[in-house]
């Protein structure tokens, strides 16, 4: 256990050094960050200015969902993105061998090994639009609703972890999967909005096919003091569920690879 | 025991067949086509401990495959085989810790980063504490004569010493056996004499087993008192290189530097014209009549210069397979 | 231009187009999936059409007409020259490029055109399966129009290439142009009309997005393709669409052909 998290430390450490050779990105990311948002605070308002209310949600209800949706983007530029993209490289270059051949757990090795501080200020910021909206909301905070509402975030975060990281493993069989990760990103930014906001049919999708709504609109609802703790076992449940499919479906591909590359 | 022991080792892959042209495109979208492609058959062999052994083929031999089977990236189609008493493709702890891969043209360090920060890493996944790999690492870098390159970054070193610097990463754990895929591809002369010496020094020192593919005969005749022949997925041979070249080509090569250019059917009756270009010949003499022959050229031509050595062993082995003179092993 | 010069173009493109389309074709999976990361537009529709507001002037069935025109068009105007023209300036790939006699941005659309022919059966196959779902919506856009929208986006897709391939200059003297990209990426996304129709603009913000060219990109050809019902609701007239997606175009094309002359010799300057 020791090891691993020693080679946890060294492997961010190098990461942020890597990093730092190039500050321009940084910067640019920071740029990025803040048009993103200002282009969803954008787009949500032009309902809202209209008097629509989506879902039903209040205006700083809405902003809530938001504040989760760009929380998570922030972990996705974080951790996701440059972990799993380079799986893709990896199997093109043929530097998985490398990997496998290490005394550590693959997957691991994977998933953790880059750390990206660009997107750690989108993170903070989703955070707080998340509680500075909920206050507006409901007036006050309470402590038993912050500590749901981290549970039910850190399960939105392992289950979205998981989604990625299946779509990147994809890239064993097909190589070129930089395509179906932007499918994700495409489908993921429906969790912009509460989930209420959609017709029926997709509110089933978005809740049983791709969780989008245990990603954004049951934090949001955790936070507002509507959440049940059925749905946050639920969200537990998902989320053990997609890591446990992460871990199986990575052993298929690598009992594939080893067997098909030459 | 052997440490690495392989018998009936078989691999084979399916892949997919596609016709050049617009029409093979549309046929291979609609309808793919699959080969079984072979690409071990039927491979035995042992490997003692500290031993330096050579894999030589052509390009598509089976070099690299095997010597994946053999590190455990690909599992076998059928056959046994263990290495440092683990089954390989289990790619157990104890397994990982005891073998390194280092392949050419293909790095595992930290582009951006010093070597420094690779190895650090490293440590931390092996489990060597700082004091020992600091040892370690001042112990390597003396044999691979690297100094202030391990604190510049990967990216401004060159190739020569992003290689050695590959090879620290790569034995820093202290691996008894060692699989080198094509380790001098496209490395200058004198870096490839530099590897092949540090492979020399670094086997008689520690006693590692060392595995080496190339199809740079330089490498093999340097480094393996030993080579294993992989033809077309299957062994053509197992021994001494020497006896090799000894037993199965038994000419030398002779070079002549004419006075005046010779017709050909009047130097046929010395040896087999391998080169006629004017007044310089390239011949090939059997061992035995060497002698004979060499005095009857030198009284019967008139020769300026003379050169004996061994012909070159890609020739031989290119001969081998041309005239198939060389049978697998059974 | 002599005959034989054009024919020689011809064929040249040709071999080009046909060796493109074959490694588009070895990577079917990763064109479907590519078709799919389209599906921003569909989302955007279920949340307009189930948020019943009065501002766009447009019904339940123009509305969804609207945004699957706006998937078409970007199906058929997304371009990547930039991230090729970054891996291939990295690899060292552009020097050969460079000293061929065909200009290198021809090799990217080439490439480009390819990949749409290799994504028309996937678009034809969801537009199909758009209209079985909801019949209601279907409605002939007149063959003069779509032959414009048709018109419409592949201007627009040379006004996306040239604006991405402005940016691709810029690896001759940075090596992370990409990240500038993504900064272009996002007035994109939401001027172009592709997360609103326009006229959910309030009108300050909608004379503004009409002076970038990102309306022209999606908007213009998905309005011309969706049917007069819906073009009669947005901001746009036929003609002075057109006039300004030339007028973009006029003023692109040179400062590209300047950036990418005063690149390659910073390139050749640099040492390629």
């Amino acid at each position: 256990m020791g090891r691993y998290l020693l080679s946890l430390r060294r492997f961010w450490g190098t990461s942020l050094a890597s990093q730092l050779e190039y500050q321009l990105n940084a910067l640019i990311e920071l740029v990025a960050m803040g048009a993103n948002l200002g282009g969803s605070l954008l787009v949500l308002w032009l309902f809202y200015r209209q008097g629509v209310a989506l879902g039903g949600w209040s205006w700083n209800a809405a902003l809530v969902v938001l504040g989760a949706y760009t929380c998570l983007n922030g972990f996705t530029s974080t951790v996701l993105q440059p972990n799993l993209s380079r799986i893709v490289t990896h199997v093109q270059e043929g530097t998985l061998d490398f990997v496998l051949l290490k005394p550590i757990d693959s997957q691991f090795w994977l998933s953790l090994r880059s750390f990206s501080p660009a997107g750690l200020p989108e993170v903070l910021l989703g955070l707080g639009l998340m509680g500075w909206a909920a206050r507006a909301d409901q007036g006050g905070l309470q402590p038993q609703q912050l500590l749901a509402t981290a549970v039910v975030m850190l399960a939105a975060a392992a289950t979205l972890y998981s989604l990625w990281f299946v779509i990147a493993t994809t890239a064993i069989w097909f190589v070129k999967t930089w395509n179906a990760t932007e499918v994700l990103r495409a489908a993921l930014s429906a969790g912009r909005y509460p989930v209420s906001a959609f017709p029926a049919t997709l509110r089933l999708l978005f809740t049983l096919a791709l969780p989008v709504a245990f990603l954004t609109t049951v934090p949001a609802e955790t936070l507002l003091g509507r959440g049940s703790a059925s749905w946050i076992l639920a969200s537990l449940a998902v989320a053990s569920a997609a890591l446990v499919i992460s871990r199986a479906f990575w052993r298929l591909a690598l009992r594939y690879y080893t067997s098909a590359s030459s | 025991m052997a440490i690495v022991m392989a018998r009936g080792l078989r691999k084979s892959f399916r892949v997919a067949d596609k016709q050049p042209g617009l029409a093979g495109t549309m046929r291979h979208v609609l309808r793919r086509r699959w080969i079984n492609l072979e690409a071990v058959r039927d491979v035995s062999f042992q490997i003692e401990a500290g031993e330096v052994v050579g894999f030589l083929g052509g390009n598509g031999a089976g070099k690299t495959t095997t010597l994946k089977l053999l590190s455990g990236l690909i599992h076998p189609s059928g056959g046994e085989l263990a290495v440092a008493g683990h089954r390989p493709f289990r790619r157990q702890r104890a397994f990982l810790e005891a073998i390194t891969l280092v392949m050419g043209q293909k790095q595992q360090l930290i582009w951006d980063l010093p070597p420094l920060d690779s190895l650090r890493v490293n440590a931390a996944v092996y489990g060597i504490d700082d004091l020992e790999a600091r040892r370690r690492i001042g112990e390597l870098a003396e044999m691979l004569e690297l100094g202030e390159e391990l604190t510049r970054p990967v990216r401004k070193l060159s190739l020569g010493q992003r290689m050695k610097a590959e090879l620290l990463a790569a034995l820093l754990h202290r691996p008894r056996v060692l699989f080198l895929d094509e380790p001098t591809l496209g490395l200058d002369v004198n870096a490839q004499a530099r590897v092949r010496q540090f492979l020399a020094d670094y086997n008689r020192r520690t006693g590692a087993t060392v595995l080496l593919t190339s199809h740079y005969m330089a490498d093999i005749t340097a480094l393996c008192p030993r080579v294993l022949l992989i033809h077309q997925g299957r062994l053509f041979y197992d021994g001494s290189l020497a006896e090799l070249s000894e037993r199965l080509a038994p000419w030398r090569e002779v070079r002549l530097d004419l006075d005046r250019p010779v017709a050909a059917d009047t130097l046929q009756r010395y040896g087999e014209i391998e080169q006629l270009d004017g007044a310089a010949v390239r011949l090939l003499i059997g061992r035995e009549q060497l002698t004979t022959t060499l005095n009857q050229i030198l009284s019967e031509l008139p020769v300026l210069d003379l050169e004996v050595r061994d012909p070159p062993i890609e020739e031989l082995i290119g001969r081998l397979f041309q005239q198939g003179t060389l049978d697998p092993l059974p | 231009m002599s005959w034989r010069s054009a024919s020689t173009w011809l064929r040249r493109h040709s071999v080009l187009w046909s060796v493109q389309f074959a490694y588009m074709a070895e990577y079917r999976a990763e064109i479907l999936l590519w078709a799919l990361s389209g599906v921003l537009p569909f989302i955007m529709l279920a949340v307009w059409s189930a948020a019943d507001g009065p501002g766009l002037g447009l019904g339940p069935s123009a509305l969804g007409r609207y945004f699957l025109s706006a998937f078409v068009v970007r199906q058929f105007t997304v371009v990547w020259v930039v991230w090729q023209f970054e891996e291939d300036a990295i690899q060292g790939r552009l020097s050969p490029y460079l000293l061929q006699p065909l200009h290198p941005l021809w090799r990217y659309v080439a490439a480009h055109q390819a990949e749409q022919a290799t994504r028309l059966p996937f678009v034809l196959l969801i537009v199909s399966g758009f209209f079985l779902l909801q019949p209601a919506s279907f409605a002939w856009p007149g063959l003069g129009r779509l032959l414009l929208g048709i018109l419409a986006v592949g201007l627009a897709f040379a006004l996306n290439f040239l604006l991405q391939s402005l940016i691709a200059c810029l690896c001759f003297w940075s090596e992370r142009a990409t990240a500038l990209e993504r900064l272009l990426m996002i007035p994109y996304l939401f001027f172009s009309g592709l997360v609103a129709p326009l006229q959910a603009f309030p009108p300050g913000l909608r004379q503004l997005a009409l002076h970038t060219p990102f309306p022209y990109l999606i908007a213009f050809p998905a309005e011309l393709l969706a049917g007069e019902s819906v073009a009669a609701a947005g901001p746009f007239s036929t003609v002075n669409g057109f006039l300004s997606l030339l007028i973009w175009l006029a003023v692109l094309f040179p400062l590209l052909l300047l950036l990418w002359r005063a690149g390659v010799r910073r390139y050749g300057a640099m040492g390629a």
